[in-house]
């Protein structure tokens, strides 16, 4: 090999090779940084929700002129109305849904009045026919029956003496797997754990809710509120007729509601669809920074070392002349590269540990892990080899006859 | 050692060819220290530039220590050039980014030697040449004079069976110039076989043989009137 007179040689073209070594590390830093969010978005984008996506509808309902202690019946009359619909497998009425982006949290743990280690959860009203609507896995104990639904007023305590809560928040609690009728405290007043299911995710697709995302507790509540939120469950292939009749039906039973045009009766993929929408624009964001940094990174060795094969055009004339086969002149500019690359990547190893160290602190990003930078080290030095190929091929056919030559 | 018959060497373009060299003969045996004179544009470059395999020639045929070149690939010829061949240059064609001991090792690592070996053979062509003492400047800290000594000690290094030397002190002064040519003359002297080329019948004298080349061919310089004509010619100047 010859890697002392290519180092000897290139400490006498100290500037060019500190500006691609940076520009290296830089790329380096900001590609892998850059790679792991557009691979945390699309984790994000395409982790499940827990419930059968593809047959759900949600149905935003405002009563008109309704006293929220007089909900109860409309909801029951609507229910009623929507499971009866052709097409229609279930409904049910909640406060929230997942991919809704909004809805309620509370702490839950297993000591009364906020007390002991607490976990937050997501609150999700429910009735006997939740499981059955969102398609639900209950893995231990049982569904709620229709006597343990009540009625709850919004600014009332949430203290329901039985739970549905996801196996994330079982698993925290119980880790045996003996949750199924332990105590739980959301308020001051126990709740038994009456069944839990394999996953539901909360309603928040954003960053604040990352860490819990699978916490979510199901109550026997139907929420006294002039606003509330149909989910209905269409039979295969009946989504689209279904995504019509229900709210034609329901306002043909009665008028005095307001159903939004835009986003009052949508499709869960819909809501996936928009609750992810700044999650994929940042990902191709990212991806379009990567490729765009990739390439000037690309353009700035071809130049760089193009501009060096044509310098040293004598020399490397003189080389060939004094024995060099063209082989050994495509090898040299190679290494050449290959050694400020390395350069580069070290340098670049350790600014996107602290690129990365800083999104943590600032943004709560996961820790880069080491896989993400060894795949950036030999993307990166795979792109310059390749960057400089086209260069070093012009350079190993300099006739060796160039060394006899004055000009 | 060194035989060339009938060789010639055309340039072709589009509407003209030219005759670089013409039906062009010469043997030198080994050991011998032989100067290739004449005029400039007369060929004597492009008959180094063949004799050192840096470029091809178009008809004829070329013996390099007994081997026919004419059919050898490019990876082959570098290989002759490397074990063979040294190379002293007018302009000394030092690697400005490399010192002393790198230039000089240049040809010895090609060659795949080791660097024990590669060592001692620098240590010895620059000992040889009288600079041991620069192994660690670059050719710009160096005279002319010096440069062309490491260029020598360049050429020395590999143990070459032909030393090609093209204008080997044009680029020096008189002093400088005398210095390298008593260098050369010590070489030839201990057994080397020397092709120098030079427009410089001074530096011609000090060869051997002369060979002298007109138009692309060589002539006899006691009868050829064209050697005669360029000769006054270059006296009157």
């Amino acid at each position: 090999m010859q890697i002392k007179p290519i180092l000897s040689a290139l400490r006498h073209h100290k500037a060019g090779t500190i500006l691609i070594a940076v520009q290296i590390a830089l790329t380096l830093a900001i590609v892998c940084n850059a790679l792991f969010i557009i691979q945390q978005r699309i984790t994000m984008l395409t982790r499940s929700t827990g419930i059968d996506e593809a047959h759900l509808i949600r149905l935003q309902n405002q009563w008109v002129g309704v006293d929220d202690k007089h909900v109860g019946s409309l909801m029951q009359t609507d229910l009623d109305t929507l499971r009866r619909l052709p097409g229609v497998a279930d409904a049910y009425a909640t406060n929230s849904t997942p991919l809704s982006n909004g809805g309620w949290s509370t702490g839950i743990g297993l000591k009364p009045g906020g007390k002991g280690e607490r976990v937050q959860t997501a609150i999700y009203f429910a009735d006997d026919h939740t499981l059955d609507t969102l398609g639900l896995k209950l893995v231990a104990g049982r569904n709620f029956r229709s006597s343990e639904v009540v009625d709850q007023m919004q600014h009332d305590g949430l203290d329901p003496p039985q739970v549905i809560v996801t196996r994330a928040v079982a698993d925290k609690f119980f880790p045996d797997g003996d949750a199924v009728g332990k105590r739980v405290y959301l308020g001051n007043k126990p709740s038994i754990i009456v069944g839990v299911v394999a996953r539901l995710q909360v309603p928040w697709v954003g960053g604040w809710a990352a860490n819990w995302e699978g916490r979510s507790t199901l109550v026997p509540r139907r929420l006294m509120a002039s606003g509330t939120n149909f989910v209905i469950r269409a039979k295969d292939g009946q989504i689209d007729k279904v995504l019509h009749s229900a709210p034609a039906a329901l306002l043909a039973s009665d008028r005095m509601r307001v159903i939004p045009d835009d986003d009052g009766v949508v499709t869960f993929a819909q809501m996936r669809q928009e609750a992810y929408q700044s999650d994929r624009g940042m990902a191709i964001l990212m991806g379009v920074i990567c490729v765009v940094l990739l390439g000037i990174t690309a353009a700035g060795i071809v130049g760089l070392t193009s501009f060096w094969v044509g310098q040293r055009r004598k020399q490397i004339g003189v080389r060939r002349a004094l024995g060099a086969t063209r082989r050994d002149i495509l090898s040299y500019f190679l290494t050449e590269n290959l050694l400020i690359g390395a350069t580069g990547v070290v340098l670049g190893m350790l600014l996107a540990v602290g690129m990365n160290q800083w999104l943590m602190n600032t943004f709560e990003m996961q820790r880069l892990s080491w896989p993400w930078i060894v795949s950036g080290v030999i993307v990166l030095l795979a792109l310059g080899q390749a960057a400089v190929l086209a260069p070093a091929i012009r350079a190993s056919r300099v006739p060796p006859v160039v060394a006899t030559r004055t000009v | 050692m060194l035989k060339m018959t009938h060789l010639s060497k055309v340039y072709r373009t589009e509407v003209v060819e030219t005759y670089a060299l013409r039906d062009f003969n010469i043997d030198v045996k080994e050991g011998e220290f032989v100067a290739v004179t004449g005029p400039s544009g007369s060929g004597k470059t492009t008959f180094l530039t063949i004799a050192g395999l840096l470029e091809t020639f178009t008809g004829g045929e070329y013996l390099l220590d007994g081997v026919d070149v004419s059919g050898l690939n490019d990876n082959a010829r570098s290989k002759i050039r490397n074990e063979k061949i040294g190379f002293i240059f007018q302009a000394f064609n030092l690697i400005p980014d490399l010192n002393v001991f790198d230039n000089v090792e240049v040809p010895l690592r090609y060659r795949g030697m080791k660097a024990a070996e590669r060592k001692q053979r620098i240590m010895d062509a620059l000992e040889r040449v009288g600079l041991a003492s620069r192994l660690k400047h670059y050719p710009a800290e160096l005279s002319g004079g010096q440069q062309q000594r490491v260029a020598i000690a360049r050429a020395l290094a590999g143990s070459p069976r032909l030393l090609l030397a093209d204008e080997p002190t044009g680029n020096l002064d008189t002093q400088m110039a005398r210095g390298v040519m008593e260098l050369l003359e010590d070489i030839h002297r201990e057994g080397a076989t020397i092709v120098m080329v030079t427009h410089d019948p001074e530096l011609a004298a000090r060869a051997q043989r002369n060979v002298h080349i007109i138009d692309g061919q060589e002539v006899d310089i006691a009868e050829d009137p064209r050697f005669h004509a360029e000769h006054a010619a270059s006296s009157h100047v």
